[in-house]
């Protein structure tokens, strides 16, 4: 008696978590389903205990709602539900109805746990709790250290130590081939008595156009070479190299000074090499004494995500090095300005605000800053000299890609270009008056870093905030209530975002529905604490340690960002590598069905701690 | 024969067969009571099945594979899902090779007749036989029960044609050339399209469009058997 059930075991092949199963344990599965039908507008007749079956739906669409009735999730063909599909064990408690007509597929919990037990791969997709399915998933992603990021904006004179081995090309395959035996060399150059490059021979060229072809050894070398290899400059940054070697999927690359050879990069060099600072690119920009140069510069900020992306740098370090070029930038425009209009009449500190201050910069930034100035401001007497400062620097950001900020939080308006005395005024208006939209307008301004000048004038209105916002329950209710501003979709149907409430969209905003509300409840835990951290994974550890917040939910909410923040470097990457401008806008279409699940329970966690922050401060 | 059947109901015909038979597979499955007529539809038990055959001649053509599942409570079980490849006296027409795939060398590896034909029975003993247009799986499977043990079967039947056809006039639809068919009756109910012509596959997808018509069924009561079944 043979089963015949292929049709039913394709179906599970194509769909995951079963796309994991080996091919023995696949053909067994449709035995062992149960089939149901649900016409439409239907219940289930288990809701309120979805919890000992897993449901596959094989065609149609269900929809689950809480015991309020609040729209939960819609699952589409090919979506689960059920036992062990969500970290929540409310979740067994929702409702499910068909709003097509439905075919389910239907696999008893004891047989999952089984399967689960049985493959590890298939396991991993059913965890009980949902943070440890995200970290596991995260550190699939990330787990390249700062050393190896670091690596990547050095000159790759710096890198190639050795002086080049090269061979004239008469010389035979076998006396070659001695040559890098001895050197040790997986590569050699050949090159004529001028030092010109003729070409290159590889250890696997040895093997594939010499050995196997059982050639004559004593043929001149220059018989087997790659003539006129592809080659960098001994000037070009260390990413520039991985990206080529990364693109045309090779491992040496003859490093030219001008005519000459200089030297040899292999993959090996690479990974190699750590350096402890990513001052290379960022000496550079201090070296340049025009916009134009700077703009050279800053347009090579989308080839560095993309090399942070290859090198599988954690979203975070990304950040960091990234807005470590902004910071470059506005202090060298800084440096630039005070050398033209002269030294400041009296002191004063440029501050970054917003995704700068956070360090959490991407390919596609626009610029947030303000100015303090000193309390001996005086509009008569100064007011030109700074008017002229904010728009040299603000005028040069934007020449250099970060564009003039919608919302005009920049240093180049008159009213975010004040004494210190003003803006403790701000400031004070803003916690103890607060109102909801000139909230949603300035709370960029409670992510502050000074970045050139008079640090004292940032300490001093840092320390005046947060004294005012330390648990300030009116302040941060309003706080709450900004945060709760952005909600995060209930996850994918189809090709559809699916929105509270039951609406779709095409494509996925991973700003503003992914990092946003994360970005926000951490500012509301940080402002509460009193912390001075600013960055948000910072401010997540500090505020768990002060006891803000719970230090499981701190621990889900940094795993959440890594992981969104992680899929839309990702996506800005491939809108690089494709020639497009990037953005954060993302097609559901684009995603893995993992990366949806992942990026479902990502979700999950920033609407429960949403949820949490309004009962703690909105009540 | 068919005069028999206004005269006496089926279970009255069933204890007089069992009465007459000798022992044989099809006694042992007489002697099983046939589901309650006024049972709730979901207290019994169906089996869905389909044949691949040489041809539509019941009286001339053979079984070429078996392919059932159970139906229980408004799921069907795939764990009780059988196909069996049965062994015809005849060679494959090369007709109705090219419909079901199934070819002389590879029948020639499967069961005979003799052989196949009491599991089928023993699994429908005490239940009720499902198929989309079921006079025909009834009729072969009853001749097939002639030929080897000279007597006929009968049972209660569920044909799911029947019930679209029902449908249609409770709706007062036309029904055009075509509706009927399997996947044309599939298709109104949502459910998905499967490769057909593999006996299993077919079997599944006449107990999925079970559960999709009494799902569609107007009215707030529950069926009986007895308002799903053919009157045979």
């Amino acid at each position: 008696m043979d089963i015949e059930l292929l049709e039913i075991r394709d179906f599970l092949a194509a769909h995951h978590p079963f796309d994991q199963l080996p091919t023995d344990a696949l053909s067994a599965l449709p035995a062992k389903l149960q089939i149901r039908y649900f016409r439409r507008d239907s219940t289930i007749p288990e809701s309120g205990n979805l919890n000992n079956d897993l449901y596959l739906v094989r065609t149609g669409a269900v929809e689950l709602r809480d015991t309020e009735g609040e729209l939960l999730a819609r699952l589409g063909e090919g979506d689960v539900c059920g036992y062990r599909t969500s970290s929540y064990d409310e979740l067994a408690e929702h409702h499910g109805s068909a709003i097509e007509d439905t075919l389910i597929y239907q696999l008893p919990a004891k047989e999952v746990d089984d399967l689960c037990l049985r493959y590890p791969p298939f396991a991993y997709f059913f965890v009980s709790e949902g943070g440890n399915r995200r970290r596991d998933a995260f550190s699939n992603i990330g787990q390249a250290d700062s050393a190896q990021v670091n690596q990547m904006t050095v000159p790759i004179g710096d890198i190639i130590h050795k002086a080049p081995i090269s061979m004239p090309p008469t010389a035979t395959i076998r006396e070659t081939a001695e040559v890098m035996s001895n050197e040790r060399v997986s590569s050699i150059l050949i090159a004529d008595a001028g030092g010109a490059l003729l070409g290159i021979v590889t250890d696997r060229d040895l093997r594939g156009r010499v050995v196997a072809k059982a050639l004559d050894y004593n043929l001149p070398i220059a018989e087997i070479m790659t003539r006129s290899p592809l080659t960098v400059d001994i000037d070009d940054y260390a990413f520039e190299a991985q990206l080529m070697m990364a693109r045309q999927n090779i491992h040496h690359l003859p490093v030219m000074n001008g005519e000459r050879v200089a030297g040899m990069l292999t993959a090996t060099d690479l990974t190699k090499h750590h350096t402890t600072s990513a001052v290379y690119l960022v000496s550079d920009i201090f070296k340049q004494t025009q916009i134009e140069s700077l703009q050279e510069i800053s347009a090579k900020v989308p080839q560095l995500l993309l090399s942070l992306a290859s090198a599988e740098a954690t979203a975070d370090s990304a950040g960091h090095v990234i807005t470590a070029v902004t910071d470059a930038i506005t202090t060298r425009l800084l440096q630039l300005a005070e050398q033209k209009l002269g030294a400041p009449p009296v002191p004063y500190a440029w501050i970054a605000a917003g995704s700068q201050a956070r360090n959490e910069q991407t390919a596609k930034s626009d610029q947030d800053n303000c100015m303090i100035i000193d309390d001996g401001y005086d509009e008569k007497l100064h007011g030109e000299y700074f008017r002229e400062l904010a728009r040299f620097v603000c005028d040069g950001l934007d020449a250099c890609g970060y564009i003039y900020c919608p919302g005009e939080m920049m240093a180049i308006t008159d009213q975010w270009r004040q004494p210190l005395k003003t803006w403790k005024r701000y400031f004070h208006k803003w916690i103890e008056q607060p109102e909801p939209k000139a909230l949603m307008l300035t709370c960029v301004f409670f992510d502050l870093r000074c970045i050139y000048g008079e640090k004292n004038l940032f300490r001093d209105i840092r320390e005046y905030l947060l004294q005012k916002t330390r648990g300030n329950r009116i302040f941060l209710a309003y706080m709450a209530g900004n945060a709760l501003s952005h909600q995060p979709p209930l996850g994918f149907f189809r090709n559809f975002v699916l929105i509270k409430g039951g609406e779709h969209d095409h494509t996925f905003d991973m700003k503003h529905t992914g990092i946003v509300p994360i970005v926000d409840l951490a500012r509301v835990y940080a402002l509460a604490a009193g912390s001075e951290a600013v960055n948000t994974l910072s401010r997540l550890e500090a505020v768990a340690e002060g006891g803000e917040v719970s230090e499981n939910g701190a621990r889900d909410l940094r795993d959440a960002l890594e992981f969104v923040s992680a899929i839309r470097i990702e996506h800005q990457a491939k809108q690089i590598r494709a020639g497009l401008k990037a953005d954060n806008f993302m097609s559901p279409d684009d995603l893995s069905h993992f990366e949806r699940n992942q990026l479902k329970d990502a979700f999950a966690v920033v609407r429960t701690m949403q949820n949490v922050l309004s009962q703690r401060y909105q009540r | 024969m068919s005069i028999w059947k206004y005269l006496f109901n089926l279970e009255e015909r069933r204890n007089w067969w069992m009465r007459k038979m000798p022992d044989c597979p099809l006694r042992d499955y007489y002697e099983v009571d046939f589901p309650d007529k006024d049972s709730d539809w979901r207290q019994v038990d169906y089996i869905a099945v389909d044949y691949e055959t040489t041809g539509l001649d019941q009286k001339n053509d053979q079984i070429l594979s078996i392919g059932y599942t159970t139906v229980r409570g408004s799921r069907i079980y795939l764990d009780e899902a059988v196909h069996i490849l049965t062994k015809p006296t005849v060679d494959i027409p090369e007709s109705s090779a090219v419909v079901h795939g199934i070819l002389d060398d590879q029948a020639a590896r499967a069961k005979p007749i003799e052989e196949a034909l009491p599991i089928l029975l023993s699994a429908l003993a005490g239940k009720v036989m499902l198929a989309h247009h079921a006079a025909i799986e009834y009729h072969f499977l009853s001749n097939a029960c002639r030929y080897l043990y000279g007597y006929p079967f009968i049972g209660p039947v569920v044909d799911t044609l029947a019930l679209e056809v029902r449908s249609f006039r409770n709706r007062d639809k036309a029904i055009q050339a075509g509706d009927l068919r399997l996947a044309a009756a599939r298709a109104r109910y949502g459910l998905p399209r499967y490769p057909a012509h593999n006996a299993l596959t077919d079997a599944i997808a006449a107990g999925e469009l079970f559960l999709a018509q009494v799902a569609y069924r107007e009215g707030k009561r529950q069926p009986r058997l007895k308002d799903l079944t053919v009157i045979s």
